[in-house]
């Protein structure tokens, strides 16, 4: 058996769809209860373990509930049954650049955004170089962000948050950012990563990218698991899947 | 206690959020951290000509200090006034101004209201040094010494901060679920500070209490109604200590400890009770 770095176990998650929600105080009063609403399962009853060591890739239409599943892996929703269990340290990466302040600069927010995905100061202060190396975009450290073009603010945000350096990581579809050449730096860090003998769990619609990475894949649809395993015959099992609607 | 332990690992976080509160605030100003005194000053004139000149309030000569000076009495009161409205106006927002980091990091969601009250804070040390200087000036020409009051009005301020902390940590959870809660808060927060004694001295209150006996021919006064505002134990502390120069009575310190810690042990556990549904409330 080799080591587990996350367990899902049996993780069910709804939400609340409303069909009147109270969320006036006079809505609330009028209506007596808070509301009226309908559960719907984003997620039903998912197994599956991931290996250390492993890139895990979760693969599944739009709306197949594999973004939900990534935010109970990230600790920012809390499934209703079941639990995810992390084996390490885990850092998400939903979204780039969260919480950069507009008027502050690169500098700043690079210490302001690392302390919130979870580093300490002695930590930034150490990798602090090796951030902007990475992000390409020394030249502007002090300016203020607001007058970074997109693509230097998304890599000035990726290149923070893939330096936490943690045991698990979790990403969402951010690597489409970038340019050619930031890409494929990206790719190498995710290939470091894994030579490192760290786990990677990325969410994807594009299964180029999940067959080139990843050695695992889960598919899921309408939230429930279909397939996981080894990631050719996962993604195989998938595109089938797809192809066999009309067209 | 474990969670206390959790928001204490948080702290450089903490830490980060309010500078970047104090630093991007008054960017591109060029008065920068000297507008952070503009808006008592303005009350402070403003109120002075009102209260002062027209409807002619006089407050009790500073006792032991022989201080006998509106404007400076009123800032006693006012500037706490204002780190407390200050901070209950922006806390209330708090989570639902952060929305896309709740939805997107998981980190500790207490540190978004608190570090609202860390950067209204530093404004008010600030705002607070400076009072200190203008009444020691003021003291030293009757004679007196003000310096050796400051460790106590430190103290003074933790209180009112840690009670500002727990309103500011209730209030933002009740606007994610009704988005009214701001609007209430300003109404109420206009009623409240009339209902202080900022402008006027509590011991306007206890005349006209003793006036009218009980309400409605009960045991009841006026003034003890009064005196379960806990701003009003709260500014007791300040004025005793910053304009009096003496002791204040042991029982206002206990019951400000008692408003202050309860707030915030309240706080908390409605806090902690939401934190995890604030990412799909939102």
């Amino acid at each position: 058996m080799t080591e587990i770095a996350v367990r899902v176990d049996h993780v069910s998650k709804s939400f609340r769809m409303y069909h009147e929600r109270n969320q006036t105080i006079k809505s609330a009063i009028m209506r007596g209860r808070r509301s009226v609403h309908e559960d719907f399962w984003a997620l039903k009853d998912v197994t599956f373990d991931v290996p250390v060591g492993s890139t895990f890739g979760l693969i599944g239409s739009n709306g197949s509930g594999k973004s939900t599943l990534l935010k109970c892996l990230a600790n920012i929703y809390y499934p209703n049954k079941g639990s995810v269990t992390h084996h390490g340290t885990m850092a998400a990466m939903l979204e780039v650049g969260s919480g950069f302040h507009a008027e502050l600069s690169g500098r700043e927010n690079v210490f302001l955004n690392a302390s919130i995905l979870g580093m300490s100061k002695k930590e930034i202060t150490r990798k602090f170089d090796e951030i902007v190396d990475f992000s390409g975009v020394e030249q502007f450290i002090d300016q203020p962000v607001k007058n970074y073009s997109s693509g230097m603010y998304v890599r000035l945000g990726f290149a923070i948050a893939i330096n936490i350096d943690p045991e698990i990581l979790v990403v969402d579809e951010v690597l489409s950012v970038g340019d050619a050449e930031f890409q494929a730096k990206c790719f190498q860090k995710f290939r470091d990563f894994k030579v490192a003998g760290k786990t990677v769990i990325l969410v994807s619609h594009d299964t180029k990218t999940v067959q080139a990475m990843c050695d695992q894949a889960a598919w899921i649809n309408k939230g429930e698991l279909q397939v996981v395993g080894p990631s050719a015959p996962t993604i195989d099992a998938y595109l089938k899947s797809i192809k066999g609607l009309p067209e | 206690m474990r969670y206390l332990k959790e928001l204490l690992k948080s702290r450089e976080l903490l830490a980060n959020l309010t500078m970047r509160e104090i630093r991007g605030k008054y960017k591109r100003t060029v008065f920068g951290q000297l507008w952070s005194l503009v808006n008592p000053l303005a009350l402070m004139l403003i109120y002075t000509f009102v209260f002062s000149l027209i409807f002619r309030i006089k407050p009790d000569v500073g006792d032991p200090s022989g201080q006998n000076n509106f404007a400076l009495w009123l800032l006693c009161g006012l500037l706490p006034w204002t780190f407390l409205s200050t901070v209950i106006n922006l806390g209330v927002g708090s989570l639902v101004a952060n929305v896309g980091l709740i939805q997107k990091v998981a980190f500790n969601r207490i540190v978004l209201p608190l570090s609202l009250v860390g950067s209204a804070g530093y404004n008010w040390l600030f705002e607070m040094g400076v009072l200190v200087v203008a009444l020691t000036i003021s003291v030293g020409l009757l004679g007196g010494i003000m310096l050796q009051w400051i460790p106590l009005v430190i103290i003074a301020m933790v209180l009112l901060a840690v009670f500002a902390a727990g309103i500011a940590l209730m209030l933002s959870i009740a606007n994610v679920y009704f988005r009214d809660t701001q609007w209430f808060v300003t109404i109420l927060l206009q009623m409240w500070l009339y209902l202080s004694p900022v402008i006027y001295p509590s011991s306007m209150v206890s005349t006209v209490s003793n006036q009218i006996g009980g309400i409605f021919g009960s045991g009841i006064t006026l003034d003890s109604i009064y005196y379960l505002n806990p701003m009003v134990h709260f500014l007791d502390l300040f004025r005793v200590l910053l304009y009096d120069n003496r002791w204040p009575d042991v029982a206002t310190w206990f019951i400000c400890l008692a408003w202050a810690v309860g707030l915030f042990a309240l706080g908390m556990i409605v806090f902690r009770r939401n934190e995890r549904n604030l990412a799909e409330t939102l």
